[in-house]
């Protein structure tokens, strides 16, 4: 909304500096956004008078003036025509900067020399196209600023209104909000209405048949006019609003509009087919060419306005190019209407047409204003066009709509609020917004609502209207007292945060990816026809197709950020990303938003330096970290089982992580192609867990062994065993030997190669014994270490070296 | 052999004196004490004197012999000093090459002020709740408050999905999943990501925000006037501006856009805060009794406040980011400063 201070001031006594004017309205839910001098930085273009004016000795077009500026006399070279001596003219002294960055300097012009410029209202900015320099017809004193003596000077502030006060979309609601906080009066417009014409019933007709959507129509009826360009107050008032003056006719509707914020229409009478207005909705198919000049495909929930034969305009939108007022219209029939508020949204929308007019009744307007607005368009149209008014109005409006009575209780808005008012200080609010005020039983009272507050229906609206003019700012903070419950973190937190601060101490940093993104990265990630990760949730209004359907991998997302980093050269990475995929779920209104982790690494296993090797890192770096995360969040019987495979891993470097025979999720080295389907070109690693799964696996009981006081004892075994025998194996073949002195099993030594036979791979394992009560004896611990040789043996037919 | 001895004994204390090494040392007492030694070759001729003489030369030959032993202990003592104070000198590091690092990771930004708000409302008694980000008209808009073909759905707009559902476009309806599953008193706050379709360099279709939530007999709008208080002071540090606002949010009435006094210029006016001196950093009300109905609250029995903030907001201002698509960019370079 744009308002403009010197018409505000038409309405309420305000002299608050232009800055304060706006704090008052943000203060007050008015949220003054931006502010515009109008005329500020012409203040040295001034009122003059021209002392003499004489022919270039040099050039035929151009004089030679003597102008007098109140201050002193100055030599100006003019090449406009249309001024003579004793006339007051705009003089922009030297140094003024006109529009278009035009700085006025001393010059010299064919020889002669020029000290400052007559202005033209074009050279002001004031009009698109001006012939010769202004001449003023003002009394004010020479120097004057010539803004000031226009009474251009203006702030126009802009207002970022909020959606329920409709009533604050015109200067005279920005006036009442105003003269409410300042305690003063407001002074609606007067007009004289001289109704010479016919009575109207006698000339033209109103039916209203779906009086559903439309609760009142209101109509005038205004013959002899002359349709011509505006004068140049309503020009330049239109102009201070953002809009554009088209007519005299049209020009004083949009006033109206911005005036009292009431939509009007104004119809070319003679292009009413039967000299009658028909209320009621569109027809089947109907198609309606508005006067934007688009054809628009009508449904019969919209409603129009039509003549006898056919629509004229869309209710409370805009009108139609066929009866639209054109420079040779006489006879006008002036609409001022009150549509419901969501018909007109529901076609406005679907339409994508949104006008002042839509705006303000899908919002709310005045009801009760419905004729004074037609009123005060009529008389002015009569003044401007030179129209005569026919005798009275049209006013179909079967349900008379009254103000809202409001019951209000002080002991609620107190303890609402948190406040301490009284009855006196609450009434006195109410009266300031012209809301009546009956008091009943002390503490209790009846608000009487007036019909353009259309927000207004309920207590608690009024308990803010007083906490808005009391001033938020007054009411003091309190600590609530409230009721003790137990408010420990739940579990997932808890997790969640771990995981985190595990992988960040592991190196991970952590990355946010937009949760949609384009179908075809799943093609990327070479996933199968029927995998279930290709059912996505598709978004109806994306912003583009990369971000049209919900994701269900967070791979796509995390190998985009490693090529991103790649690209800027940041080769060695470790990026986590703890979110949600989404899953249809059929039959099931929501979906399923699972929460994943997903790292990736790549790169070098250490940061580069000095005292580092360049090592590169591989899949147990990745394994050594899951193995950490699963100890620090207690998840027991984790199995890593390379039997089925993701279609986006190497096939002989990846595997299934399963917790108590339950699939968590998967790891290992991505596939070439995927990779380069990223355009990557080094190996990286990848890992991703179903966290809620992942979830209901960890935190297993905590039950310690005391440490022995006694030494260890350890064997080493070394092994021949097949090739793609699982190293897993031959521990877990150790481990069930359920001998209680077998205190660990560790690999320490894996070996291919020369001296070893294809097809096999030599393994070293150190086994080491201790008791809890004594310290073993050679003798003790050499059966125990016979019977794990031969139980590999026997179970896993392998070769002890 | 009076001479003999002497003459050995000096030659002994000599070479003593001028062993430097543990080596050395070692050597020379080997060399005279040894069994194939100087002087227990000298011991070894006591036999060839008669035996009156023997007495004395033995106890002079022992005499030099403690001697040696007691200046040979002396001397290695000092020898093996010195020699450690060479090498401990000799190993002598260059303290400012960079030390062994192992790789550190952060958090996202947007996660480091989601725990931080969380914890700072945990401690006023608040607990964490979370809700679908695939939602359902009603707890979106009609349970807020929103009717159907209201202009207040302008204010926010929607990302649509197949099958009448939408991405939730505020925290707020964590608020109403909450009340419908639980009777009052309710304290939650809800950090989750939310999403609007929108994009431009100050907007991004998918952002964070933290809905808090008070339910119970007798809260206040001062109430929650003094929880913002209590959490912006600890947020931005003590003393922080604070001013509230009227506004609309169909959810809450009396509604407030919350303003802090602007971190950059401390309120004298800057580019940041457009020269007002204010930073809108939040929106808040009181529940709107519209609300209480749809989850089957008594508006007569309890009140409550309600405020919801962008986290991308506390983060840029936090940590003077200037630019919002840093945050979505998961540059390591940017990553790793936090």
């Amino acid at each position: 909304m744009i308002i403009s201070y010197n018409w505000l001031k038409e309405f309420v006594d305000c002299d608050l500096p232009p800055n304060d004017l706006a704090d008052l309205l943000t203060m007050l839910g008015l949220e003054v956004e931006g502010m515009t001098g109008v005329g500020a930085g012409f203040d040295s273009v001034v009122v003059a008078l021209v002392e003499e004016k004489a022919q270039h000795p040099n050039a035929d077009k151009l004089s030679l003036c003597k102008v007098n500026d109140g201050v002193e006399i100055h030599n100006v070279v003019c090449g406009a025509q249309n001024f003579s001596v004793g006339d007051r003219v705009a003089l922009a002294r030297l140094g003024s900067v006109l529009p278009g960055e035009f700085k006025i300097k001393k010059s010299k012009i064919r020889g002669e020399e020029s000290c400052g410029m007559l202005c033209s209202l074009k050279e002001l900015g004031l009009a698109e196209e001006s012939a010769g320099i202004m001449i003023l017809d003002t009394p004010r004193p020479l120097g004057t600023p010539l803004f000031d003596a226009l009474g251009l000077k203006d702030t126009i502030f802009e207002i970022g209104l909020t959606p329920n006060r409709a009533d604050c979309l015109s200067v005279i609601g920005v006036a009442r909000e105003v003269a409410a906080k300042l305690g003063v009066a407001i002074r609606y417009p007067g007009h004289e209405l001289l109704e010479n014409g016919p009575p109207i019933a006698t000339v033209a007709g109103v039916t209203v048949e779906d009086s559903d959507l439309c609760p009142r129509y209101a109509a005038r009826y205004l013959s002899g006019c002359t349709v011509a360009p505006s004068p140049a107050w309503l020009v330049s008032r239109l102009e201070a609003v953002g809009m554009r003056s088209i007519n005299n006719v049209v020009d004083v509707t949009n006033y109206v509009l911005m005036e009292y914020g009431h939509p009007l229409h104004a119809f070319d009478f003679h292009r009413l087919a039967g000299g009658k207005i028909v209320v009621r909705r569109a027809g089947e198919g109907e198609l309606f060419k508005t006067l934007d000049g688009q054809e628009r495909p009508l449904l019969t929930s919209d409603l129009t306005i039509r003549d006898g034969d056919r629509s004229v305009a869309l209710a409370g939108i805009m009108g139609g190019e066929n009866s639209e007022i054109s420079p040779d219209t006489t006879d006008i029939l002036l609409e001022s209407a009150w549509f419901d508020p969501s018909a007109v949204r529901r076609s406005s929308k679907r339409l994508g047409l949104h006008t002042e007019s839509s705006h303000r009744f899908e919002r709310g307007a005045d009801i009760g204003i419905v004729t004074r607005a037609l009123d005060r368009a009529a008389s002015l149209m009569a003044e401007l066009a030179g129209g005569v008014v026919a005798k009275g109005i049209l006013d179909v409006y079967p349900k008379s709509v009254h103000p809202l009575q409001v019951p209000v209780r002080l002991a609620r808005i107190n303890a609402v609020l948190g406040t301490a008012l009284t009855a006196s200080q609450v009434v006195a609010i109410f009266t300031r917004l012209q809301f009546d005020v009956r008091e009943g039983e002390p503490g209790f009272m009846t608000v009487t609502v007036p019909t353009f507050r259309v927000d207004i229906r309920r207590e608690i609206d009024l308990i803010e209207e007083v906490a808005r003019l009391h001033g938020f700012n007054a009411i003091a903070g309190t600590m609530p007292t409230a009721r003790v419950f137990s408010d420990r973190p739940p579990h997932r937190q808890t997790v969640e945060k771990s995981l985190r601060d595990l992988l960040t101490a592991h190196g991970f940093s952590e990355v946010v990816n937009f949760s949609f993104f384009g179908s075809d990265l799943l093609d990327k990630l070479l996933l199968s026809p029927d995998d279930l990760r290709r059912q996505t949730i598709r978004l109806l209004n994306p912003l583009s197709d990369d971000l049209a359907v919900m994701r269900t991998s967070l791979l796509p997302g995390l190998l985009q950020s490693a090529e991103r980093n790649l690209s800027r050269r940041s080769l060695n990475l470790r990026l986590f990303e703890l979110r949600r995929v989404y899953h249809p779920v059929p039959g099931e209104e929501l979906a399923h938003e699972p929460l994943h982790l997903g790292a990736i690494l790549t790169g070098r296993r250490h940061p580069e330096g000095w005292n580092h090797d360049s090592a590169a890192i591989d899949f147990f770096d990745l394994k050594g970290v899951l193995e950490n995360l699963f100890a620090d969040l207690r998840v027991k019987g984790v199995t890593y089982d390379n039997g089925t495979l993701e279609s986006f891993y190497h096939p002989g470097k990846a595997c299934t992580l399963s917790a108590g025979g339950e699939a968590i999720g998967s790891c290992g080295e991505l596939h070439p192609d995927v990779l380069g389907n990223f355009l990557i070109e080094q190996p990286v690693y990848y890992v991703e867990l179903n966290f809620e799964k992942l979830l209901t696996k960890c935190g297993a009981a905590i039950a310690i062994v005391p440490p022995s006081r006694y030494p260890d004892t350890f064997r080493d075994i070394a092994l021949l065993i097949d090739a793609d025998l699982p190293a897993a194996t031959v521990l877990e073949t150790i481990r069930g030997q359920k001998i209680k002195e077998l205190e660990g099993v560790e690999l320490f030594d894996l070996y291919t190669g020369q001296g070893i036979p294809d097809g096999k791979k030599s393994i070293a394992v150190r086994v080491r014994y201790r008791s809890p009560d004594r310290t073993l004896t050679d003798d003790e611990v050499t059966p125990l270490h016979g019977r794990i040789i031969d139980n590999l043996v026997k179970k896993l037919a392998i070769t002890v070296r | 052999m009076k001479d003999q001895l002497e003459a050995l004994s000096s030659a002994m204390f000599a070479h003593l004196g001028s062993a430097t090494s543990e080596k050395e040392l070692q050597e020379l007492k080997v060399r005279y004490l040894g069994k194939k030694g100087e002087l227990t070759a000298v011991m070894k001729c006591l036999a060839t004197l008669p035996p009156e003489e023997r007495p004395t030369a033995g106890q002079a030959i022992n005499r030099v012999k403690e001697r040696f032993e007691e200046e040979f202990t002396t001397r290695l003592t000092s020898v093996k000093q010195a020699e450690k104070l060479r090498r401990l000198a000799s190993e002598r590091i260059d303290v400012t090459l960079p030390g062994r690092r192992t790789a550190v990771g952060t958090r996202h930004p947007v996660t480091m002020v989601m725990e931080e708000v969380s914890e700072i409302f945990a401690g006023l008694g608040f607990q964490v709740a979370e809700g679908p980000e695939i939602e359902l008209d009603f707890y979106n808009f009609e349970a807020l408050n929103f009717p159907k073909d209201h202009p207040a759905r302008d204010m926010q707009d929607t990302f649509f999905l197949e099958g009448e559902r939408l991405l939730r476009t505020h925290t707020s309806p964590v608020q109403v999943r909450t009340m419908l599953r639980h009777a009052p008193p309710v304290r939650i706050i809800a950090p989750g990501t939310v999403y609007r379709c929108d994009s431009d360099a100050t907007h991004s279709p998918m952002f964070h925000q933290i809905e808090g939530l008070m339910v119970d007999k007798g809260i206040t709008f001062g109430d929650l006037k003094g929880i913002l208080t209590i959490f912006l002071n600890q947020y931005f540090g003590k003393g922080i501006g604070m001013r509230l606002r009227p506004s609309y949010f169909p959810f809450t009435e009396p509604s407030a856009e919350v303003d802090i006094a602007c971190v950059i210029c401390k309120g004298k006016g800057c580019r940041v805060c457009k020269n007002s001196g204010w930073l809108e950093i939040l929106g808040a009300g009181m529940v709107d009794p519209e609300v209480f109905r749809h989850v089957g609250y008594d508006a007569d029995a309890v009140t409550g406040f309600a405020f919801g903030m962008g986290i991308e907001r506390l983060a840029m201002l936090k940590y003077g980011i200037n630019d919002m698509r840093f945050l979505f960019e998961n540059d390591i370079r940017f990553l790793s400063q936090f």
